[in-house]
Order: structure tokens, then sequence, then C-alpha cells
């Protein structure tokens, strides 16, 4: 039995992270002082603007999946005002699912003393404890590319304790692979990074992550990593499920790696 | 418009003058982002008054596409953008981040320095690596001086975003008048964004200095044109934007020839291709996207030392490394976001300044912010950086 948190229609998380969502480049800078002032997560991206084609309706729908991750408690959304992708409208998109959802535009905001502090103001007025709650089971992502046997053991042991499995492994690079398991609304991700990619995570999920024995890169950053790769499935699992209990990972706890947007074609 | 004014800055080692003189963090992959801003935080955070320390974020993580080529030059070319007196390449250790220092190193002679996580040992030893080099060169940095600068050691750079209907009467022709004035001076000056001179092309082409120069001003936006056509996509249904047509807008032609009027009336001396740099004085075309940070990075990748910024709407952004003085194209904007703006020329639709006058007032306003007035983008702390791509992402 994990001990999670019931982030409203969100659903049962192992976080409760306030998300400040930035809608657009031009607001991730004041994304980053409001987070910072209130303990939230937030990113950097350089989307929302300029984007055209399949991309206005993708990085909209991305957006969406964050604010809609069941480790989010809440989330503010930040705009300028002019951008192709609307704060008002996404805001929209979002509250019509999730609770918990404001918005600031720094265009109707006098300007960005004004806009901090209103955002300051509203992200705080989200920040609601979220119950703790028990979760019967896990969804857990896998990124990289484990050994076959490895992650045949690692599949047993999870569905024997009920937990569900997604996994990810179509780049060599984690943080492509994590969009899609953002999507999947993974509770917790096991990372084996490519031999030649250091351990990394994110904001809005923890990661655990799995040094491969025969990466040279891997050795020398040992200390930065969870485990090792000739760690058993049950060890494994037991420590999945710490992190879904609290236990920080190392990325979470150092705070390595961020969000990145998929882009489907080139900006304008 | 004062002949009498002075440019100081720094003089670099391959000819070009900086207007700042920072010592730029500069990571190569996108899970050292963090890292690399808690030590430029560590270090005086955003008093960029102060501080010399700056940095930037990314969301590339080493992969090499198509786009490749592209992101190495813009790397390479931004580690020593003139304003930047020394700069940390902070990497992984991969062969293809130090393509991009020797790249750089190639560039300019300067102290550039390449940490990485795998020779430190982990992130933590990595941070404490960090801080030691800035220790051990910001002394130098702080020796530098400014001294008197010639006129030809300004490369501007001119921007435009969120324009509305002032844009092509206000800001945009007194830009102009400004930048006719540093060209005419022995300077450069950059004109980019080839969506926003859809439509007015065959009137920039009519101003090039030769055939040549013609033909690849005209070619530009047909490549561009195509290659926004190849994606099923018909830019004349995707510009101008919302926001732009809420700010009184009607077409993509209109908004071009709104925007073209920030490079005035001197003739083109080039184009180049995406963070390429020019190599004698002139007024240029940069083939850059329209989006405002990728436009910026383009320029800071190619030597540009000041950027004006004209925006209807308002806009906050800045770069890490080019001062980027904003222009309100209104006087009701200007009034109503007051930290985001540099400088009003809104007073021309309001009637009581022509366009020559706040031609003027720009280009005193360039030379102040040149010889050390901080903008209102460096005060805010505005640092952003982004990669432009033309490949997909997702395969």
């Amino acid at each position: 039995m994990i001990t999670g948190y019931f982030n409203g229609s969100r659903g049962l998380g192992v976080r409760h992270h306030q998300l400040i969502l930035p809608s657009v480049v031009c607001s991730t800078h004041l994304s980053k002082k409001v987070a910072i002032a209130v303990d939230a997560i937030t990113f950097s991206h350089q989307h929302g603007c300029a984007i055209i084609g399949p991309d206005v309706a993708g990085v909209n729908d991305f957006f969406i999946a964050l604010a809609g991750h069941p480790n989010v408690q809440s989330t503010l959304v930040l705009g300028l005002g002019c951008e192709t992708l609307q704060g008002n409208e996404l805001t929209d998109a979002i509250a019509n699912k999730y609770s918990e959802t404001e918005y600031v535009i720094i265009q109707e905001s006098a300007g960005m003393a004004g806009a901090l502090e209103s955002s300051i103001l509203r992200a705080r007025s989200l920040q609601k404890p979220s119950p703790r709650t028990e979760l019967d089971s896990l969804t857990i992502g896998i990124e990289g590319s484990p050994a076959p046997a490895e992650m045949t053991a690692l599949i047993k042991s999870a569905t024997a304790h009920g937990h569900q499995i997604v996994s990810s492994h179509e780049f060599k690079e984690p943080s492509r692979n994590f969009a899609e398991l953002i999507r999947a609304k993974c509770h917790v991700i096991v990372s084996f990074p490519d031999g030649n990619q250091p351990p990394t995570g994110l904001p809005l999920i923890p990661v655990i992550t799995v040094a491969n024995a025969n990466s040279p890169l891997h050795q020398a950053l040992i200390g930065d990593f969870d485990c090792s790769s000739d760690i058993s499935a049950d060890a494994l699992l037991a420590k999945i499920e710490s992190v879904a209990n609290g236990e920080m990972s190392k990325s979470e706890g150092k705070k390595v790696g961020d969000i990145v947007v998929p882009r489907m074609v080139r900006s304008v | 418009m004062s002949d009498n004014a002075t440019l100081t800055g720094y003089s670099r080692s391959n000819g070009r003058w900086g207007f700042r003189n920072y010592l730029l963090l500069l990571p190569l992959h996108n899970a050292l982002n963090q890292l690399v801003d808690q030590v430029r935080t560590d270090f005086g955070g955003d008093k960029s008054a102060g501080t010399s320390i700056t940095a930037v974020a990314h969301d590339w993580s080493g992969e090499i596409d198509q786009d490749w080529e592209r992101i190495h030059r813009t790397f390479s070319g931004f580690a020593v953008n003139p304003n930047v007196g020394a700069t940390i390449f902070v990497g992984i250790g991969s062969e293809s981040e130090n393509a991009i220092v020797k790249n750089a190193q190639s560039r300019r002679e300067m102290p550039i320095s390449f940490l990485t996580l795998k020779e430190a040992g982990g992130f933590d030893q990595l941070t404490a690596a960090i801080s030691q080099e800035i220790h051990r060169l910001l002394p130098g940095i702080e020796r530098e001086e400014r001294t008197h600068a010639p006129w030809s050691a300004m490369v501007l750079g001119l921007e435009c975003g969120g324009s509305d209907a002032y844009s092509g009467i206000t800001a945009n022709p007194a830009l102009g008048v400004a930048s006719d004035k540093f060209v005419e001076l022995g300077g450069t000056s950059i004109l980019a964004e080839t969506m926003e001179i859809l439509g007015a092309e065959h009137l920039l082409a009519a101003r090039a200095k030769s055939p040549e120069v013609g033909k690849a001003i005209i070619d530009v936006v047909a490549r561009y044109e195509k290659s926004i056509t190849y994606e099923g996509i018909d830019i004349r249904g995707a510009q101008p934007s919302r926001g732009n047509i809420e700010g009184g807008l009607t077409t993509l032609e209109e908004k071009s020839l709104g925007a073209a009027k920030k490079a005035g009336n001197a003739p083109f001396t080039g184009v180049l291709d995406y963070a390429f740099v020019p190599h004698e004085p002139g007024l240029y075309f940069m083939d850059t996207p329209g989006h405002d940070i990728e436009q910026l990075t383009g320029f800071a990748a190619a030597d540009v030392n000041v950027t004006v910024f004209t925006t209807g709407r308002g806009t906050p952004t800045g770069s890490a490394v080019i001062p980027t003085i904003k222009v309100a194209t209104n006087t009701e904007m200007a009034i109503a976001l007051p930290d985001l703006i540099d400088l009003n020329a809104g007073t021309i639709a309001d009637g009581t300044e022509t366009v020559h006058e706040v031609g003027a007032r720009i280009f005193a306003e360039i030379v102040d912010v040149a010889n050390g007035k901080l903008t209102a983008a460096e005060l805010g702390g505005h640092r952003e950086f982004n990669l432009s791509r033309l490949y997909s992402s997702t395969q």
C-alpha cells in the first residue's frame, strides 16, 4: 500500500505539486520567479507563439496533460496576452477538467512587477493541502533500455503487486522519452539512460535512475544514480514504492532535469 | 541627431566590440540547466547592474539530428558574442560538445573553459568546479576597461514582436531612422524575421547593393514559404497572429510592410543565413523565424551587440548577452506596462513628435545603452534563450 495524495479531479498522486505553467516563452521568466516564491514547480520552454499546424493543438494538449497529471495539486497559468496559445483559453480548457486552476496575464497586470505580485497571491490562494490517501497501485513509467531480462523481472514483480507499467524508449535522450510517460500519467518513472546520457529527472514526476554497468560515464557518476543495473527486481520495486511514499529520488533532490515539450514542425 | 555622442566598449581580439562584459555560463545539456542557473544565482542572482555573470537554459540533450549544424553554430556563436568576456561551457563530456567548444575557440581568442560532468564525477562536484572556475576568470574580466569605440563597433539587431496597427507608422519607421544613421556612420544593422518580410520582399530586394543580394532576398523568402507549405500549412492563414489582429493588423502583407520599416532606407549589403556573422559594415537581412527568442538567439550568435525591439502589445523578454531596448508603438501600452518599456514611440501617433524626432531619441538611447545604461529587460533579469530548429523533435 502506498500513501499518496488525493489531488481532486486529477486523481491520486504520489506528490502534490503546484504547477506554474507558462503558456508562452515570454512568461517563463516570470513563472520561475513565482515558482521560487511559492515553492511550486515550473519549467522553461520555447513554445506558445510562432507555432503552426499540428503544434498549436499538440503543445496545447501537452500543457493540459501536465496540468492534469495526478501529481499536480493546482495550476496557475501565466500568459503574456498576445500569444497564439492564449492563457485564458488554455486555463478554461484545463479548468473544465481539473479544479484549482487560475491564470494571470502579464499584459493585463500593469507589467512585470504587477504580474509577479498577483501571481504570488493567486498561487498561494490555490495551495490547499491535499488530503493524504492510500493508493492501491501505481502507474510506473520505464524510460530507456533496460536489459530484457531485467525488464521481464521488473514487470513480473510490479504486476504481482498490482502496479501497471508503461514504457517509452523511442529516443536515446531520457528527457524526450519522458513526454509520453507524462501523458500516460505515470506516478513514478524508472530511467535506464543510454550509456552516453547523464542521470536526469523531471520536476513533475520522481525519476529513479539506474546506472548502466558498462557505461564509463555512468560509472564516473555512480553517486548521482539511485541504483545500478545489477539491482534485483524486488529491490528496485521496493525503491519505487519508497519513492512513491515520499523518499526523494536523487534527481528529484538535486532538481536535475526539465520538461521538454515535443514539437512536430518548425517554428515560424 | 548628435554625431558628438561617443561610444565606449570592450575591444575584442577578433575586431569586434563588446558593450557588456559578461562571464557566460553555457550548459550544453538540458540536465545541467538547473545546476548552472543555481551557480549564477549563488553569484549574485538577477542584480544585473553589479554582476557580470549570465547564463542560459535550453531543451537540447545532445541529440544529433538534421538540426545539428544549426544548433552547433548557435551555441558556438553565442559563446563568443562580443558582449561576453569569458565563457564557461558546461557539458556531459561528449564529442559533439567538444566540437562546439572547438568551434567557439576558433572564432575568437578569449578565455573559454569547458567543464564536464564526467570529469567532475558528479553534479555537486561539477557545481564546485564551476564556482572555482568563476573565481579564476572573474578578476581578469573585471580588470578590462571600456575605451573609446568607433561607430563601426555597432552591430545593431532590429526586432519586432507583438506588433499592432501602430507598429508600421510609429516605432518601426523611427527605428529605421536610427538604423540608417548607424549604417551611414559605418556601423552594421541586421533586419530579420523572414515571415515578417513575406509580401514586402520585392521592396527590400529593390534596395539591394547588387543583383545577387536582391536575388538572395527573394530566394530566402521563397525558401521559407516553401518550407512552411511543405508542412501542408498556409502561412497566410496562420499570420498575422491573434495578438496582431487584436492589435488592429489585418493581413500578413500589412504586417510585413510595417515590419520592414525597421530597416529604414539604407541599401542592403547582404543576406545572412541563421546565426551567420556579417563580415563588413552595412545593412543585412538574416533568415530567422519570427519567433522573438529564436531570432534574438540567432542575433547573439551573429555578433549583434545591441538589439532594438519594437512592440505594440508589450513583451518583457531579453537576451542573456545582448541589451535589448523595448520601444512601444503606442502611448497607451507604454503607460500601462511601464517596466517592460524603455522608450515610447507612440508620441508620433499622438501628434507630439515626428518620426525623425523619435528616431533621434532611439539613436541616443542605443548609444546610452551601449555605454552601460541598463534596459528594462536587463533590470528584470531576462535571459531568454531558444534554439531554432527546422525539423521535428519527434522523429
